[in-house]
């Protein structure tokens, strides 16, 4: 009984993984399609935002499966459902990714070089996500509490990139739109972080059985 | 073992004592009985010779002490009673004691209580005139003994079970103790038990057994292990559920882990689309390849599902290195396509120059330029041609080309000379300098290796520029350098000049007549002779390339 459930368990691990693999992949993308401006790379986001909403129902219903076959007990029960909170996570990181893609076009191709810090906040959120899932994946601690820790750096990211379209405005109010939609980008990216940062906290709950409150802004 | 102990114990001894129990009230019931019929007997004369001699007075004020006296008259009628009123008897003729004492003059009987819980014994004795005395006397029977006993008993039982229980912890912890303490390590050297040998030689049996058995394991595993831990390759043996068993050091240094993740599942170790995708493959039983890019190389990733009778057991994968190959491909394929462009360019300018003319648009006086360009563009191909034909001679190896001792000086004068007339139409001074330095080798590479580099010198040179060809031998072997005061390269570029038809300017490099192809053949010819180049430019100052000829072992 106790070997077929901890199959089940591991292969609820894997699925999680799978889908944390997509979550990083979805990432990528879209901050390539940003920097790099390429449109073929910002469609491909789109279906693989899918193919995460299949996975999170897919992981949702293993997760109940498992609730109420094996009526879980402590260790267990917190890690399935923190799997169960976790997909939801995820699943928001897709969807944060997708709605990037569709502003893209808004910008046509356009990111000010002055406005390198989106692609230095693409970049930490990517570390974040990977990060997180790789905690998860070593069910490690230390990893974990570095993702949450550096939630902070990409929010001074958003706060500096905000001080710096408000002053665009400011000096050339024509580029309004266009600071708007990059600003739009930036929450998005911003939202990310947190999703990942909220990831690495149900991985510490599912290990040490503790929740730590939630940031700000979570 | 403990219980069953005490439960054949705590039997055997309730057993006994109720067996006891039992034989000593049926063998003392019977002799008491006896004993109390005879006392009453004896009674029951004294009393008969009491009423002979008092008659009814005898039985005034009469202690009967437990004692029932009855007096029956001949017909059967009673005359005293000790206990109950006469008038309330019945005829006591019939009465099996009576008729024997009217018989006999003395008769005794005993009869159980309608309840059975009392039993009475009766003693009568005929007097001379025919009245009967009889005394009788109530006796508990075997069951009122028995119930009365009931108490002892129970504390009896009570006490032979927790005695058993006692007793029986005891016994099976002295069986089991050199049980327990039996050297399993070494069975045939235990003494405790003769009746234990027979198992503990089957187990030294099986111990033998198993340690061959582990022995050749771990052996076989050495032999894996040795085979694949110094493989360049990585291997990784995966189960059905893609839990990887088996890991080797390449493998697991490429996907940045360590031994300790045998165990764990193949996606925790590596987690890209392409593995999940080869695991779900795999799992299906399917043979599947997939190219991975792990540390900013290309891997390519063979997975081959293991079956064994019909099932799929496990997965084998393999991963190899195939950055090189792939760039080896892109080479390639870049070559050909270059190769038909460089070969088109001049032919089409030859047949469309050759249609001009033989359509007759062209003016006389302009034919002479078109001759000109026709003959130039096929020379530009022969060139060309020539040169792939040398890189390919090269490609294959030098090992059919003649080696002989080459005075690498004597080589560089002879081509600074014939280039003399290209040098002064650049407005470009040449110089040797040096002294003689033989080298072994292929007269005809080293004699394109000098003339490719110096040519480049001097058309990538600017006016009044110059260009130092130095030759010494050293170490054994030589030192050629060309230095010149030129455009230089710039640093990006530096890496991919010894490319075929690669060009840091495509327009410039047309226009001197290259083929893109010199370099290539500098560094084929080079690598020929085990030479080392190096390359040390400055934009728009110079460039110095040095090659270095090793002292030749042949």
């Amino acid at each position: 009984m106790r070997t077929r459930f901890d199959e089940q368990l591991n292969a609820l691990n894997q699925e999680l993984i799978r889908m944390g693999a997509l979550c990083e992949e979805v990432i990528s993308l879209a901050a390539s399609a940003l920097i790099q401006k390429d449109d073929a790379l910002a469609a491909r986001i789109a279906p693989l935002d899918q193919t995460i909403d299949e996975k999170e129902r897919q992981i949702e219903s293993i997760c109940l499966r498992l609730l109420l076959q094996q009526q879980p007990v402590a260790r267990d029960l917190r890690q399935i459902s923190a799997a169960l909170k976790m997909v939801t996570d995820m699943e928001r990181i897709g969807d944060q990714a997708e709605d990037i893609a569709e502003i893209l076009p808004f910008l046509n191709g356009r990111t000010l070089p002055e406005h390198i810090e989106i692609r230095e906040m693409a970049r930490a959120t990517i570390r974040m996500v990977t990060d997180s899932v790789d905690a998860f994946v070593k069910q490690d601690i230390s990893i974990a509490e570095a993702v949450m820790a550096s939630d902070d750096t990409v929010d001074d990211y958003f706060v500096d990139i905000k001080n710096s379209l408000i002053s665009l405005i400011a000096q050339n109010p024509t580029e309004g739109e266009y600071a708007l939609d990059l600003l739009m980008v930036a929450k998005y990216f911003e939202r990310i972080g947190d999703h990942a940062a909220n990831i690495a906290g149900w991985v510490l709950f599912s290990v040490t059985g503790e929740k730590l409150t939630p940031q700000e802004g979570n | 073992m403990t219980k069953r102990i005490f439960r054949s114990i705590c039997f055997v001894a309730i057993a006994v004592f109720l067996a006891s129990v039992a034989l000593f009230l049926c063998v003392l019931y019977d002799y008491f009985g006896n004993v109390q019929q005879n006392q009453l007997k004896t009674q029951a004369e004294l009393a008969a010779q009491g009423v002979e001699n008092a008659g009814a007075d005898y039985f005034e004020g009469l202690d009967t002490g437990g004692v029932r006296i009855t007096w029956i008259d001949t017909d059967g009628e009673v005359l005293f009673d000790s206990e109950a009123s006469m008038a309330e008897m019945g005829n006591h003729l019939e009465r099996e004691e009576i008729k024997e004492a009217v018989e006999s003059g003395y008769g005794e009987s005993a009869r159980y209580s309608v309840t059975l819980m009392e039993r009475t014994l009766y003693s009568a004795v005929r007097l001379e005139d025919g009245t009967v005395v009889r005394l009788s006397v109530a006796q508990n029977t075997m069951l009122t003994l028995l119930l009365g006993m009931s108490q002892p008993i129970a504390i009896i039982i009570a006490i032979a079970a927790v005695l058993s229980f006692f007793l029986a912890y005891r016994l099976s912890r002295h069986i089991t103790e050199p049980l327990n303490r039996l050297n399993l390590e070494d069975p045939l050297n235990n003494e405790d038990y003769d009746e234990l040998s027979p198992l503990l030689r089957r187990i030294d049996a099986q111990q033998r057994q198993i340690r061959r058995q582990a022995g050749e394991l771990r052996k076989q595993q050495e032999e894996f292990e040795a085979v694949t831990e110094n493989m360049a390759e990585g291997i990784v043996l995966l189960n059905t559920k893609g839990v990887i068993l088996s890991i080797n050091r390449a493998a697991a240094a490429l996907f940045d882990t360590t031994r300790a993740c045998v165990g764990q599942h193949m996606l925790s170790v590596n987690r890209s689309r392409e593995m999940s995708e080869l695991l779900s493959e795999t799992e299906r039983g399917v043979l599947s390849e997939k190219t991975v890019e792990l540390k900013g190389r290309k891997y390519q990733l063979d997975a081959s599902p293991v079956s064994e009778d019909g099932s799929v057991t496990g997965a084998a994968l393999l991963v190899l290195d195939v950055t090189e190959k792939e760039r080896a491909e892109q080479m390639r394929r870049e070559f050909t396509a270059n190769v038909s462009h460089e070969l088109k360019t001049p032919l089409q300018i030859i047949a469309g120059s050759a249609e001009l003319l033989s359509n007759g648009i062209v003016k006389e006086e302009d034919r002479m330029g078109f001759y000109t360009r026709i003959q130039g563009e096929a020379q530009r191909m022969i060139r060309l041609v020539e040169d792939i034909i040398r890189l390919s001679h090269l490609d294959e190896g030098a090992d059919e080309m003649k080696r002989e001792d080459v005075d690498l000086f004597a080589l560089a004068d002879e081509t600074v000379k014939a280039l003399r007339a290209e040098a002064e139409s650049a407005h470009v001074a040449v110089e040797l300098e040096g002294e003689r330095a033989v080298i072994r080798g292929v007269s005809q590479l080293l004699q394109s290796i000098v003339y490719n580099l110096c040519d480049n010198a001097i058309k990538y040179n600017r006016p009044n520029g110059s260009v130092t060809v130095a030759v010494k031998p050293e170490n054994g072997g030589a030192v050629l350098s060309v230095t010149d005061t030129g455009i230089g390269i710039p640093p990006e570029h530096q890496d991919r000049i010894f490319e075929r038809f690669y060009r840091v300017d495509k327009s410039r490099s047309k226009e001197l007549g290259g083929t893109g192809l010199g370099l290539s053949i500098v560094k084929h010819a080079a690598r020929l002779h085990n030479a080392k180049i190096e390359l040390s430019s400055t934009e728009g100052i110079g460039t110095a390339v040095t090659v270095s000829f090793p002292e030749s072992l042949t």
